[in-house]
Parts: structure tokens; sequence; C-alpha cells
């Protein structure tokens, strides 16, 4: 059975699993797409989620060719709207328990 | 295997120029990039118009390819010319996501993968195995404690030729309790196979929680919608109350409203210092059909009460 580990992640751990120079997290920690704990590298806590934010910071970036400021703004952008998208869905669904047909 | 039209695919004229083909690229890529779309055929769709991009935009590849599309483009099913070899050794393709992702087609026409091609280069070579991304659905019960989740996902895996394939994986994996709809989950080396040396991939679990049929999730307390008869709310009763756990017995007050919420401690979902609540949502029903008999009763009943259910209308 494969069992989830570790839930933090140092920068050096952060740079070894998403295969990224340093130069380019630090991009991404700078421009305030994740938020690690600590004030400098060497004292940088990362979680999970953070992991899957860099990674997804860096597809953007390569792939659609934005720079890192407007990556951050559609990161942002991006997770605004998938929480409007699940509030909806909840809402609705609470609402559907009040209205009838 | 097909023909793929490139210009079709980004919605171009075979004569548009450089500048045309990229705007074409950049507008679909940003469409379609998985990371942005909500759209289930979103990647398969990326990585269309990636490979035609990687073709379009290579001034020696478009070459290549528009030959070929003067041969073949009216045939659904695409055959390379007998003899035809690719006459460039292509560099490795710009797309680092999807590389070594091509279609068969493109295979045919460009050769290897379209990606970092090693197999023959007679290096040792080593790479990272891809991580994977993925949603796993659980109900709200699983939460509860640490739970065994069955979970089938697809991988790209590397014969031996060298080619990529996709296969089906299945692992149980231990879901730890007091999860919540949103969180990723890693799993260490549980992603693709690496190249030579290269270690394996991670897998990255999203957690979505299914819709209950009986409860909503508000953060780690959850909500029940509680019907109720008009005399039950009018005099107050007690009702019997699923929770994720069993039933419980809850008073309700005599006067009660529908809206109205009843908190009950501790039947929520779990979170790092015990339990959620649990909210009872009060909702008075009227019964679908009323006989005779009922009907004089609430017309005694009308007349007594003297109730105005829309006082405030009259003060606005």
């Amino acid at each position: 059975m494969a069992k989830p580990e570790v839930h933090y992640f140092s920068f050096e751990d952060l740079c070894d699993v998403t295969e990224l120079t340093s130069h380019v997290v630090i991009e991404v920690v700078e421009h305030g797409i994740v938020e690690p704990l600590g004030n400098d590298p060497t004292s940088w806590v990362f979680d999970v989620e953070m992991i899957t934010v860099t990674k997804k910071a860096v597809r953007l970036h390569q792939d659609l060719g934005i720079d890192w400021t407007g990556i951050a703004l559609a990161i942002n952008l991006l997770d605004e709207v998938e929480s409007l998208r699940v509030e909806n869905e909840k809402l609705k669904r609470r609402l559907e328990r009040f209205v009838s047909e | 295997m097909n023909f793929k039209d490139y210009y079709k695919i980004l919605g171009v004229e075979p004569d548009a120029d450089k500048k045309q083909i990229k705007t074409a690229y950049r507008k679909l890529a940003r469409k379609y990039h998985p990371d942005v779309s909500k759209q289930d055929d979103a990647e398969a769709k990326f990585k269309e118009v990636s490979e035609a991009y990687e073709v379009l935009k290579d001034d020696g590849k478009r070459a290549e390819y528009d030959d070929i599309r003067q041969y073949g483009a009216h045939d659904q099913q695409f055959q390379p010319p007998p003899g035809w070899q690719s006459g460039r050794q292509h560099g490795a393709a710009g797309n680092a996501q999807y590389e070594g992702d091509f279609s068969d087609f493109f295979s045919s026409v460009f050769g290897g993968q379209g990606g970092r091609r090693n197999t023959q280069s007679g290096f040792a070579f080593n790479e990272r195995g891809r991580d994977i991304e993925t949603d796993l659905s659980i109900v709200l019960e699983d939460t509860l404690a640490d739970a065994s989740k069955t979970i089938t996902f697809r991988l790209p895996s590397r014969g031996d030729d060298g080619r990529v394939t996709e296969v089906t994986k299945t692992l149980n994996v231990k879901i730890p309790s007091g999860v919540s709809d949103g969180e990723r989950i890693r799993l260490k080396g549980q992603g693709a196979e690496g190249v030579g040396k290269g270690a394996k991939g991670d897998l990255y679990l999203r957690i979505r929680l299914l819709p209950h049929p009986l409860f909503d999730v508000e953060e780690r307390n959850l909500i029940i919608t509680v019907p109720l008869a008009p005399w039950e709310a009018a005099l107050g009763a007690k009702v019997e109350v699923p929770t994720l756990t069993g039933k419980i017995n809850l008073t309700i007050p005599g006067d009660s409203q529908t809206g109205q919420r009843m908190r009950i401690k501790g039947k929520g979902l779990t979170k790092k210092d015990g339990f959620g609540d649990l909210y009872a949502v009060l909702k008075v029903v009227m019964p679908e059909t009323t006989d005779d008999e009922i009907k004089q009763h609430w017309e005694q009943l009308a007349e007594k009460a003297g109730f105005d259910p829309r006082a405030q209308w009259s003060n606005s």
C-alpha cells in the first residue's frame, strides 16, 4: 500500500522534486507565486500544495511564454475562478435542497 | 494512422506566415492548456496544437511536412511515401511538459519521438520519470478515519525501443483521515519510470469530495436539511437525524422557522483538534395533498391564528 510521506520540503528538496534550478524557484518565490515559511532560502519550508503550484507556474511559463509577473496574476485568477466555481456548486446544491421544482 | 492537417489544427491557411502561425498557436495554447482549461479533452487538444506548432514554426520541418501534405492530404489513412526518410536530424522539441508525446503521424514523418531521443546515442542517459497529477474522488465517510483506496491512472511508459506508450497502473493508497476537498497528497516514486538511472517520478493526488446525498460541507462542518411538518415546527418535536456516524435524536423547539440552524456539536468532519459540527437546517414542508377533513382544521386554524406572513410588505 502506498502511503503519503513527508509533508514539508526544504528549498533543496523542492528543487530536487521539481527538477528546477534554484534560480527558477527563487523567481517563483520572489513573485509571491508560492509563499514558503521562513525568511531566506536556507530556512524556507514548502508544503505539497506549493510544489504543485510551482510546477504549474513553470508549465505555464514554458508552454505559454508568460513572464513571472503574468504567471503570478494568472495563478491568482485561476485560483479565484476555481474557488468561486467550487463555492457556486456548493451553494447550488444547498439551494436545491430548499427550492422545489 | 491518420493524416494530421497541422494548418487546420492551428486554424491558419497553408500560406500563413510565421507571425500568423505563432499568434494562432499562442491563442490556442492558452485556450487548451491543461492548467487553464476545464474541458475534458483539453490535454489532447493542447498536445495536438503543440505538435502542429512544433512542425510549422520550423522552416525545415514545415517544408518536409508540406511535401507530405501534397502527397497525402486527402487520405484519412496516412502512409508515408515509399522510401520516405526524414532528411534532417531534428533537434529536441521545445515543449518541456509534453515532449515525447507526439502522435504516430509525427513520428512516421520526422522519426524518433519528437522529443529527447537517446536510445541510439550510445551515451549513458539518465532522466527522472515524469510526475503524474490526478484527481481522487472520495466520499465524506472516507475522511473520518484513515481509508484505503484503489486508484487507477494512466502514465507514460517507455518500451525497450524507446517508444512512449500509455499504460494503466493500479495502486492501493492510504488516505489520511481529515483530508479536505482540493488537498494534495504526494506519493513518492509512484509516477512514471525514469530513463537509465533516473529516479521514478512522483504521483500527486488531488482529493475531490463527492457530493453527499444528505450532507453539505462548509469547511469542517456539515449541514443537513431537516424537513418538518408545520405542526412540528409550531409545537416542537423530537426528530431522528442521520449523522455521518449514525443517528441522533434532535429536539426541535416550538415556533421554529424554515432556515433556522441548530448546532450538533462534534458531528462534523475530522479536523486537527477533534471534529467540526453538524448543522441541522430546518425546512417546513407541506403535505402534498390535503383531504377535506384536514382542510377544515386548517380553516379553523386560519380563523384563530390571525397570522399575517407578509406583514413586512405593508411596512415598506
